[in-house]
């Protein structure tokens, strides 16, 4: 059986090297505290780590000159089709970027929170009273966000392990390890011919008649509208891309919120009471407490940019550095959330911190595009799973979040099933 | 809990000070919404800087320097967390802003460059803070009550005032007061949870001891410098056995020149009687003022020169400060017996060869002034009598002031119009807001006995 039909989600969950270095990340946060006072802009050789918010922002702000190093992997995963991840800001960028916002709209996300919220509460349903929270998260986000673009499940193979691994590489991975790179490919050539198919499919299905509203079909009418930017390879590295970017991020930074919440019993219980209150003012609130659950385990601890050319940080500051062309930048996000220069009380929970103190999804130019149905659908996912009575940490290890890598891998709770 | 009083001075281009102010009269249009009443006033400054109690801007036109722009901001906890929160607000409107200002010449000229530079997305925060300008004396009304806890508390007052007149007032008037404060809290509590909690220290006891601390080492200081003399004497042989003697007599002897010297430099001093008003600016200041509770000031004098002056003004506003810190009227949320003063600071400029002085008050800028010209005169003529035309002076605290119309005709030939001008809670006035916060925090007894409720309800 090839690794395309089954096998570990993530390579880090193979042998140790896994729980070393989620061990050893366990250490970067007083790290980075002792950084950003001490060495807030830190070289590593040809690696920069920026620490501070301030330096955090002006890195992302200043596109022209720290470019996004995600090309090289991107191409593996589309077969060297453009996609505006990997692109620098221009007119090309600009392009693909609408004709994404065409299709995926604002006005769908309020159904994508109750669908999310639905699909949650069908698997809790069928738990009997315990739940693998990652595995859970998973399932509900890739099929939710297959549905949405219209893309049914591969059989064999699966959107969770495509999507995983290929994520896994496009932001672990290089292009310059030739087996992890051909392992890529091999996810990747699978997942192209999936959507082809499905595109093929779509078409036949339009042509009897029937037009489901989702993003493939969307896709499919502005094509057959003559509008630039639709062709079937430009939809499927498009669909492609957008799968691979972002379900995976749910079973990532979910499983970490509620386990930061676990470890504060005031706010486990101000969350589950939100979630029992149905109310959009609870559903609000439910959000916040996890986005603030999310800014003490990030869904990274930061995004890599390169230097274009040479540039000082922090200029006019007495820690500016010159970082010179061709160095590797790593915005560190999570260091950023909690700096207390420009986030009060970093180290106290406040559910009421404003937008601008959270940069979960990076900033600026190459902010995640799937941030509103982030925002949308997050914290729908386990909003039944808060509202179950009697919800609490499976006994044991089993109970505690054990990562791999920077990855979410296990974390067991069980709760009451006769409610 | 934390409060901050600072200002923000930048020295601006000669030719784009018309720029400026339109700017600055743009940012009032898109934020003070007072003129519409579908749309809420000032709502993203409320919204998303809840720490936020006054702020203003304004541009200080001068015969003898070039305009100078301040932003001055009253606010509750961290600096580097408002910044962010007002450049994420007015962030852009603010680099315009900068724009029309100088390059500073000193270390922060790089950091000007950065903000300043063409398309450039680098946060300002950094340079207001980098230009931050401390004050020398402030003062805090209500001190010790954050932002949000005011209006938690009008609200609460709101919906007392409401409580009352749904119920028919005779129903509450045959009770006993403990009885009325548990039917009040009973009908207040559910949209208030927040009562059930205790009250928030306003002054915590590390605070009133620092206040303390550093006024009585203030005078010590002062003691030890004026002692110097006489043990430098009993240093050098001269009644070597009687130190103390000595000290207390070079206390007196050095108090005795100064005030000699002071009051030599004081009959010779000239007050500007009649200071030249700018008429246009007179009207626009008018036209901006009593729309609403409270008012706000902003003036900027020149100081006097001379070794003695420099040396007597910096005393004296270090010494001011701290005794306003520790004072028990102060800590009450007031400004000794004057209850009109929100937040006020003076603030050197120019290398202490200017005075700023910004207030946000209650009532008329008339009244206010009356206020303080009966009740603080001592304190203000201390603070201002540097200033250039201020009215003669006696001892430092003495007269000053209290020739009340030559004083307001110096006053208001020191201000500059308040172009935008910010505050979290216009209707409500230093009282209100103590009276408002009394009212709460009966409210957040679980019960009081009939003397105490009596007591309490005097506020009702």
């Amino acid at each position: 059986m090839t690794p395309a039909v089954s096998g570990p989600i993530y390579r880090w969950e193979v042998g140790r090297k896994g729980q070393l270095a989620a061990a050893m990340l366990q250490l970067a946060p007083p790290v980075m505290a002792l950084l950003r006072t001490v060495r807030p802009l830190l070289r590593l050789g040809s690696f920069w780590v920026v620490t501070r918010y301030d330096d955090v922002l002006e890195v992302f702000d200043t596109d022209a000159v720290y470019g996004v190093p995600y090309q090289p992997n991107l191409q593996v995963i589309t077969a060297s089709h453009p996609f505006f991840l990997g692109m620098p800001d221009g007119p090309e960028y600009q392009a693909q970027l609408a004709t994404m916002q065409a299709v995926v709209l604002a006005s769908d996300l309020p159904h994508l929170g109750d669908e999310a919220e639905r699909l949650a509460a069908a698997r809790i349903g069928a738990a009997n009273g315990r739940i693998e929270l990652v595995s859970f998260v998973r399932g509900v986000a890739f099929d939710l966000i297959a549905r949405y673009f219209g893309i049914s499940e591969p059989a064999p193979g699966s959107f969770a392990l495509w999507g995983s691994r290929l994520f896994e590489f496009q932001f672990t991975g290089s292009a310059q390890d030739k087996a992890w790179r051909a392992e890529a490919e091999e996810f990747a050539v699978n997942f192209q011919k999936h959507i082809d198919r499905a595109i093929a499919a779509r078409r036949e299905v339009v042509a009897a008649g029937v037009s489901p509203d989702d993003v493939l079909g969307r896709c499919l009418a502005r094509q057959a509208a003559g509008a630039p930017g639709y062709s079937d390879v430009e939809i499927r590295t498009a669909i492609l891309c957008m799968i691979v970017g972002g379900p995976p991020q749910p079973p990532m930074v979910l499983p970490q919120a509620i386990e930061q919440l676990l470890r504060r019993p005031a706010w486990f219980a101000a969350a589950q009471q939100a979630a029992r209150l149905d109310t959009p003012d609870n559903n609000d609130r439910l959000r916040a407490i996890i986005t603030e659950a999310m800014r003490f385990d990030p869904l990274a601890p930061g995004f890599k940019r390169v230097a274009l050319s040479s540039h000082e940080l922090a200029s006019g500051t007495p820690r500016a550095r010159r970082i010179p062309a061709g160095a590797t930048v790593f915005a560190a996000t999570a260091s950023a959330m909690m700096d207390e220069r420009r986030v009060p009380q970093p180290s106290c929970f406040d559910p009421d911190r404003h937008a601008h103190n959270y940069l979960h999804f990076g900033h600026g130019l190459h902010e995640c595009f799937g941030r509103f149905i982030n925002h949308a659908t997050l914290h729908r996912m386990v909003k039944p799973l808060l509202a179950r009575p009697g919800l609490r940490r499976a006994r044991g290890s089993a109970g505690r979040l054990e990562k791999r890598g920077p990855f979410a891998h296990r974390l067991e709770l069980v709760f009451d099933d006769d409610a | 809990m934390k409060q901050v009083t600072l200002c923000v001075p930048l020295e601006v281009k000669p030719e784009s000070c018309s720029r400026l102010t339109a700017a600055i009269e743009d940012l009032k249009r898109q934020e003070d919404k007072s003129a519409d009443p579908n749309s809420p006033n000032f709502w993203r400054l409320r919204e998303r800087i809840p720490t936020l109690h006054f702020m203003s801007i304004s541009v200080f036109p001068a015969h003898d320097y070039d305009p100078v722009f301040i932003l001055e901001a009253n606010f509750d906890g961290p600096e580097g967390a408002f910044w962010n929160d007002l450049t994420a607000v007015v962030g852009e409107e603010l680099r315009v802003m900068i724009r029309c200002c100088k390059r500073p010449s000193d270390g922060t000229g790089a950091l000007y460059d950065a903000v300043t530079a063409l398309a450039s997305k680098r946060s300002v925060a950094p340079y207001f803070e980098a230009r931050t300008q401390r004050p020398s004396v402030f003062h805090h009304g209500n001190r010790g009550l954050a932002c949000q806890q005011i209006l938690r508390d009008h609200s609460v007052f709101l919906e007392t005032v409401e409580e009352l007149d749904r119920r028919a007032p005779q129903l509450y008037r045959g009770e006993a007061p403990a009885k009325v404060h548990a039917d009040l809290r009973t009908a207040l509590l559910p949209n208030h949870r927040w009562l059930d909690d205790q009250a928030p220290e306003r002054i915590s006891p590390a605070e009133r001891i620092t206040d303390w601390a550093a006024l009585t080492l203030f005078v010590l200081l002062l003691l030890a410098v004026a002692a110097a003399p006489g043990l430098l004497l009993a240093g050098l042989g001269v009644a070597r056995d009687h130190l103390v003697a000595m000290a207390l007599a070079s206390v007196v002897a050095t108090a005795a020149a100064l005030l000699f010297w002071v009051r030599h430099l004081e009959v010779r001093d000239s007050s500007h009687d009649r200071p030249r008003q700018d008429e246009r600016m007179l009207r626009e200041m008018i036209r901006r003022e009593d729309w609403i509770t409270q008012n706000h000031m902003g003036s900027i004098v020149l100081i006097k020169p001379g070794v003695l002056r420099t040396v007597i003004v910096r005393a004296g506003h270090r010494g001011l400060h701290l005794a306003l810190r520790a004072l028990r009227a102060s800590r009450a949320g007031y400004l000794g017996s004057m209850r009109t003063v929100h937040f006020a600071h003076w603030a050197f400029l120019n290398n202490h060869s200017r005075l700023l002085f910004f207030s946000n008050f209650d009532h008329s800028w008339d009244s206010y002034l009356d206020d303080f010209i009966e009740k603080a005169h001592g304190g203000l003529t201390l603070a201002w009598g540097c200033g250039v035309g201020f009215p003669t002076t006696r001892y430092l605290v003495g007269e000053g002031a209290e020739h009340g119309r030559q004083f307001k005709a110096w006053a208001l030939a020191s201000r500059t119009v308040s172009r935008f001008w910010y505050s979290a809670y216009p209707d409500l006035t230093v009282d209100q807001i103590e009276r408002n916060h009394r009212i709460a925090n009966g409210l957040r007894n679980k019960s009081l006995d009939d003397s105490a409720a009596e007591a309490w309800m005097l506020d009702l």
